[in-house]
């Protein structure tokens, strides 16, 4: 899984987000490092749409302009728990043999 | 016009080249989030902006229906890099046309038929260029869409390929620029592995099956 796409899906973990809101999201998620652009963002939505992961939550006319909102599906939060689990996994293993000291304590 | 129609309008221009499909569905949506992220008082599209949104474009109308094996994944992406390579070409030859076309009017001693005919070479090989970058492209988008005639289309593509190469070497071998000589060989290189691997038998059963599919549908 790519790291926006991770981080998408992270921003839609607890509740609904349109595209702005998850753009800033994830900006904060990252501590500012990802910044997302629409097209980025969008193509991989239309993936996840596309393989059952996300979803149209609802939709709202702010200022003219559609703005919708997007939630994860129990798929997509299943396949979200197991890639963190893979992400943890290999960050334990790597700081474990880093700082042997510290093992068991870092998680 | 404001500036903000103006950049809208610059967004909606780039944004054609997504599939129709998704633009009906999306269109209006993904400007709105566009001119949310744009700074304050921006008229035009960046680039960086633009790339952004060609590239999630490619991505979308090269993404097949049932999951091709790894050496059509690894083919399509090749071919994509082919067609990077092209458009580095075509920019370098465009670029330097001007200061080709400069020096041809400024030499002394040339006759007007000379001049013409080196001229005309010239618009010659910036339009095949750009003809080859779109080439590259639209096999990338057949060769990912699973299309058996793609297969088809590149092998002859590789042989006009094979030739430009052999023919260029022919006729200028020793004055060959050297820049010239390795975009060629990689040019050539890139083809040559993709048309490995879209004939590798894991690939041909791919494109067999989605014949199939296509013929039942």
């Amino acid at each position: 899984m790519q790291e926006a796409t991770f981080l998408i899906m992270t921003s839609l973990a607890d509740g609904s987000q349109h595209g702005y809101g998850i753009i800033a999201d994830v900006r904060q998620i990252s501590d500012g490092r990802v910044k997302l652009r629409a097209g980025t963002l969008y193509t991989a939505l239309d993936r996840l749409r596309a393989d059952g992961m996300a979803e149209v939550d609802r939709e709202e006319i702010v200022e003219g302009r559609l703005r919708r909102y997007y939630r994860l599906t129990p798929a997509g939060a299943k396949v979200l728990a197991e890639e963190a689990a893979r992400l943890r996994a290999n960050a334990t293993a790597a700081l474990r043999r880093l700082n042997p000291g510290l093992a068991g304590g870092v998680t | 016009m404001n500036g903000q129609e103006k950049l809208e309008r610059g967004y909606r221009r780039v944004l054609a080249c997504y599939p129709r499909s998704f633009l009906s569905d999306s269109e209006d949506e993904i400007v709105a989030v566009l001119l949310d992220t744009a700074d304050e008082g921006q008229q035009r599209v960046r680039l960086a902006e633009a790339a952004d949104l060609i590239r999630g474009a490619l991505r979308m109308r090269l993404r097949p229906a049932s999951r091709p094996p790894r050496a059509v994944r690894g083919a399509v992406r090749l071919v994509c890099a082919g067609a990077v390579a092209q458009l580095a070409a075509a920019v370098t030859i465009i670029v330097t046309a001007a200061s080709v076309r400069a020096g041809l009017a400024s030499r002394p001693g040339i006759t007007a038929a000379l001049r013409d005919q080196a001229l005309s070479l010239l618009t010659f090989r910036e339009i095949s260029a750009i003809v080859a970058v779109v080439l590259w492209l639209l096999m990338a988008w057949a060769l990912s869409q699973g299309r058996d005639a793609g297969r088809l289309a590149f092998a002859s593509f590789f042989a006009l390929i094979t030739m430009t190469v052999l023919v260029g070497l022919a006729e200028h071998g020793a004055t060959y620029a050297a820049a010239d000589m390795i975009a060629g060989a990689a040019i050539w290189a890139i083809a040559l592995g993709t048309l490995v691997l879209i004939f590798m038998p894991q690939s041909s059963r791919y494109y067999r099956q989605v014949a199939r599919q296509a013929a039942h549908s």
